[in-house]
């Protein structure tokens, strides 16, 4: 698992499925992944965990990546 | 005339002794106290009546913190149309009595009396440690003894031994009048019930336990019955060494969040003892043995009082002025974010320090760094609180008072143990069950509230660690199936579709108690006959502490707290709530001071452009709009080379903080750590510059309580350090290019009343005034607010949440199949830098590590073995007890010895909301060890 990771970036893929397993409600997921990246997260973190989805993509659930696919238009 | 009962006597500092306690009654008598009319509310003692009237009758026996006994006969006095002369301390005031409280057949009875006692009591007053605060001494001077006619050559108790077990205090037997107010204080006061009197007649006297010395018995050491006594029979060492106290100063304990007040008292700027404040709003006189005892530590000759700074963390530590420790802690920030950016630094808060203490911290982060990278140790324990309740309920602080507890009805108890991490405000919750309160305790341990003197818990759910939520959804769906919904209250002040969600999925087969059974560990039975008893009592209280939030879904588990509360209508009263029991005295108030990273004070997102836009206007700087690193993203950072400097403030993560190996690893990464603390820490072993921090003793400022109490913490001796805590952020911030000053304490809280919305009433002269309040404080509330969300909730309509049970990651296997769960003592407090430095070690000199006897006996570990525990974290050892308050396949131990490491092998899994640790479930195994660690 996590191969090529760092500590710092398994930390941040196994908060950002951890979000996406815990958020309350099973409906729009995805969005409330992004929101809370947008209310947790540095800029720094998010743009790193969106790296990850680009290099590393199984690494994450598909509801990290909806999320980040919101952020991005948000954040473009 | 005057109505003159506690209410309306308007003396908030008032710290006399009335005699008997309170009544609680609107309906009000008029009584002639020697031929002056008086109004006290019905049911009120003669004794009580007349002191409130400036008429005291003489006692003995009689104290208000206790019911009234009536036998030491000192307090008789005449009542009209009434033969005999009654004791003034059991007679309750109807309307029209008259009262003599001094005629001469009343001195004469009087006077033998204290004759009886003084002839078998020492005559040794001018050599007594109680000399001039002696209540039998001033009972013989108001009676107007003059001589003893029986001699002192009869049978007497003069030669009893004297107990001198106890660290803090001595029982000399020899002085007891056998007045039993130690006992009825051990027994309504503590709820403890260690003393009681043995024998009968001449033979009468006080027994700790079954005649053991004090520190042999169940005795608790919280010091009630030494409060309680009139003589020198049970004294504080500190006042037989060091004399009577000559001043007094009334402040705030520092240790846990009860925030206890207490009136130090001192001689010059000694501190002799402190006392528990009778007015103080969480505590009402009542103390534990942290806060009336372990002050030590603040003198202890380990303690810095000069900065210190060092190039490497391989060079010795260089004493040094304040000037070249600010200067060189300043550069060096500044170095780093040239090399490194803005973001490379940042700070934590502690909750061991004043509100204006955290205020000046994160300000001097957000505006001399130029960074949100400021976090606060709540992070590592009530962050789910936070976020939890602000989701639900609209604000993140519990909702009720202490003093709330006296009208629960059903009173659930959710990882939490009171009698050992909050005990004053477990006495007072003791007193609502030996008064019949039914009690539900949620924990794998057999804490001792399951079962202790007069108390048993109805309902014990001692589920596996790690299954809260389940068990909480377990509850709700009873609540939903077995139509237990208060609809009513729903309809009234929740938002429905929320409700409709949360009610559509709690009643799914998936969350029945004989589903989640298996996970749980507790028969479905069990769940359903304690979900029905919260559901069905008048008034139901939650109450919860670190064993709910520091769980891979403490958020979770917070807020299906709160959709239980919501559903079943346990919000808005006295007696109901959700409470969360705060760990440290200044948790709540660390959150409200803005110093989470995506916050400003009053829990306003940074994002927010109207709150950053006054906060930029008030500081004069540009502020960030996005959130700031946490501690654990810090530390992360710190290992791949992006975060280079902290200034920690009060705090030990080194041995606080989980995943020890991985937190020292970011530290000696960094290039400037910065440790404010009292003592070098674990965490200085990693620093280069070493700030001198004050102890709670030497502050000026406010702490606020679990109960959202601002309380007042004022220097009862000078700063030992030469500067106040916050003198030196402002020097640091000033240093890094940001000026920053005050002229007092007092002008950093108008700075945060003027910018935080739920403090604009709050200054240190209307604390000073009333004592304390509870935020919100504020013009629609200007004496605060007791009780929140009484008629809507702060965010308007409750808000329901669905809460799907998910099951942590860290589970056990065949590699680690027991789980390590964590917890506190009695005795000691957190990582015990202050408690290890006290005499408290006596009762607690080691952690040792619960094992049950079934999972001892299968690995070959006896009772004392050492044992080798070990985590896919790391591993440590500790001594090994064996004990029947876990269950198989549970282990426990406490962290307040560094040399333990306990933190070494729990591992960086956390709550998926606020990433605070999951402390309370760690898969382990052991193994004997026959290497001492040391």
């Amino acid at each position: 698992m996590s191969q090529g990771l760092d500590y710092e970036q398994r930390h941040l893929v196994k908060m950002a499925n951890q979000i996406a397993m815990n958020v309350p409600g099973r409906t729009n997921i995805a969005s409330q992944v992004a929101n809370h990246m947008r209310s947790f997260w540095t800029p720094v973190m998010r743009a790193e965990i969106g790296e990850i989805a680009r290099q590393h993509p199984d690494e994450l659930a598909a509801d990290v990546h909806g999320a980040l696919d919101q952020l991005r238009v948000v954040e473009a | 005339m005057t109505v003159l009962d506690d209410r309306t006597s308007g003396q908030r500092d008032d710290q006399r002794d009335l005699g008997t306690p309170a009544v609680d009654t609107q309906t009000i008598v008029t009584v002639l106290i020697d031929g002056v009319p008086v109004e006290v509310p019905e049911g009120t003692s003669v004794m009580r009546a007349a002191a409130l009237a400036g008429s005291s009758v003489p006692k003995l026996c009689a104290t208000d913190s206790l019911a009234a006994f009536g036998s030491c006969r000192l307090c008789l006095v005449e009542i009209d149309g009434k033969p005999g002369t009654p004791a003034s301390c059991t007679t309750p005031c109807s309307d029209g009595l008259s009262v003599r409280t001094q005629t001469p057949k009343l001195d004469k009875l009087r006077k033998g009396v204290m004759e009886l006692y003084i002839s078998d009591h020492p005559l040794d007053c001018l050599t007594c440690p109680a000399n001039g605060d002696c209540e039998l001494q001033d009972m013989a001077g108001v009676v107007g003894l003059r001589d003893v006619r029986y001699g002192m050559e009869g049978e007497n108790h003069l030669d009893a031994p004297k107990d001198e077990s106890n660290p803090y205090f001595t029982f000399d037997e020899s002085k007891c009048i056998a007045c039993s107010r130690c006992v009825r204080a051990c027994s309504e006061v503590q709820g403890t019930f260690a003393l009681t009197i043995a024998g009968r007649g001449f033979d009468s006297k006080v027994s700790a336990s079954d005649g053991v010395p004090f520190l042999e018995s169940e005795c608790v050491s919280c010091g009630a019955c030494v409060q309680a006594c009139p003589t020198a029979t049970l004294q504080e060492k500190t006042v037989i060494d060091l004399g009577v106290p000559t001043r007094k100063v009334k402040t705030t304990c520092a240790y846990c969040g009860v925030g206890c007040s207490f009136v130090a008292e001192l001689r010059g700027d000694e501190l002799v003892r402190m006392v528990p404040d009778k007015t103080g709003g969480a505590n009402a006189g009542h103390s534990c043995v942290k806060g009336r005892f372990a002050w030590g530590y603040a003198g202890h000759e380990d303690r810095v009082t000069a900065p210190m700074i060092r190039e490497s963390i391989d060079d010795e530590w260089k004493v040094v002025d304040w000037d070249e420790a600010i200067g060189f802690a300043a550069s060096r920030l500044k170095e780093i974010q040239a090399q490194y950016g803005v973001d490379a630094i940042g700070g934590i808060t502690s909750s061991r320090c004043t509100n204006e203490e955290v205020y000046v911290v994160q300000k001097m982060v957000r505006t001399a760094f130029g960074t949100n990278n400021v976090d606060t140790c709540a992070r590592v324990c009530h962050s789910p609180t936070g976020y939890g309740l602000k989701q639900t309920f609209g604000t993140s602080a519990g909702t009720q008072d202490f003093k709330s507890v006296e009208k629960a009805d059903v009173i659930m108890v959710i990882g939490a143990n009171p009698t050992d991490a909050h005990p004053v405000f477990a006495s007072r919750m003791k007193r609502r069950l030996r008064q019949g309160a039914e009690l539900i305790v949620v924990d794998p341990r057999t804490i001792d509230l399951v079962r202790s003197a007069h108390i048993e818990a109805s309902h014990h759910l001692q589920l596996q660690p790690g299954t809260n939520v389940a068990i909480v959804n377990a509850m709700g769906h009873v609540v939903a199936t077995e139509g237990w919904i208060d609809r009513a209250f729903v309809e009234q002040r929740c938002d429905p579709a929320s409700f409709q969600a949360w009610e559509e999925f709690i009643r799914l087969p998936e969350n029945s108690p004989e589903v989640l059974e298996e996970a749980t560990g507790v028969p479905a039975d069990q769940v359903r006959a304690a979900a029905r008893a919260y559901a069905t009592a008048p008034n139901s209280a939650i109450y919860y502490g670190l064993g709910v939030t520091e769980h891979s879904q403490g958020s979770t588990m917070v807020m299906a707290m709160a959709n239980l509360a919501m559903a079943t209508g346990n919000i808005g009263r006295e007696g109901v709530g959700v409470n969360p029991l705060r760990g440290q005295n200044n948790v709540q108030g660390s959150c409200d001071m803005g110093s989470f990273p995506h916050e400003f004070s009053g829990y306003r997102h940074v994002s927010d452009d109207t709150v950053r836009e006054q906060f930029e206007a008030l500081w004069g700087t540009q502020m960030r709009p996005d959130p700031g690193m946490r501690i654990p993203n810090m530390l992360d950072a710190a290992t791949v080379g992006e975060f280079k400097g902290i200034y920690i403030q009060g705090e030990d993560i080194a041995q606080s903080d989980p995943n020890t190996d991985h937190v020292t690893a970011a530290l000696r990464s960094m290039d400037c750590v910065i440790v404010q603390d009292l003592f070098v820490n674990e965490t200085a072993a990693f620093a280069h510059v070493f700030l001198p921090g004050t102890s709670f003793l030497e502050k000026d400022g406010t702490f606020t309580n679990a109960e959202r109490r601002i309380n007042r913490v004022r220097p009862v001796m000078p700063s030992r350090t030469g500067l106040a805590e916050w003198e030196v952020t402002c020097a640091l911030a000033t240093a890094m290019g940001y000026e920053m000053g005050y002229s007092a304490a007092s002008e950093i809280m108008d700075e945060i009343a003027s910018v935080t919305p739920t403090f604009s009433g709050v200054s240190f002269d209307l604390l000073d005034k009333v004592g304390s309040v509870q935020w919100p404080c504020n013009e629609q509330a200007p004496l605060g607010t007791p009780v929140m969300h009484v008629d809507r909730f702060v965010r308007g309509e409750g808000q329901f949440i669905t809460t799907p049970y998910v099951p942590t990651d860290e589970r056990s296997t065949r590699k680690f199949p027991l789980l390590l769960t964590t917890g506190r003592v009695l005795s000691q407090y957190n990582v015990g830098a202050q408690t290890r430095r006290t005499n408290n070690v006596i009762w607690h000199a080691e952690d040792v590590l619960d094992v049950h006897e079934a999972d001892a006996q299968a690995r070959g570990i006896s009772d004392g073995d050492w044992v080798e525990v070990s985590s896919r974290a790391g591993t440590t050892r500790l001594r090994a007890r064996i004990s029947d308050d876990i269950p198989a396949g549970v282990v426990y131990t406490t962290f307040h010895h560094p040399v333990s490491g306990t933190n070494v092998i729990t591992t960086d899994n956390s709550d998926w909301a606020t990433n605070c640790p999951e402390y309370k479930v760690t898969a382990v195994e052991i193994r004997p060890s026959s290497q001492v660690f040391v």
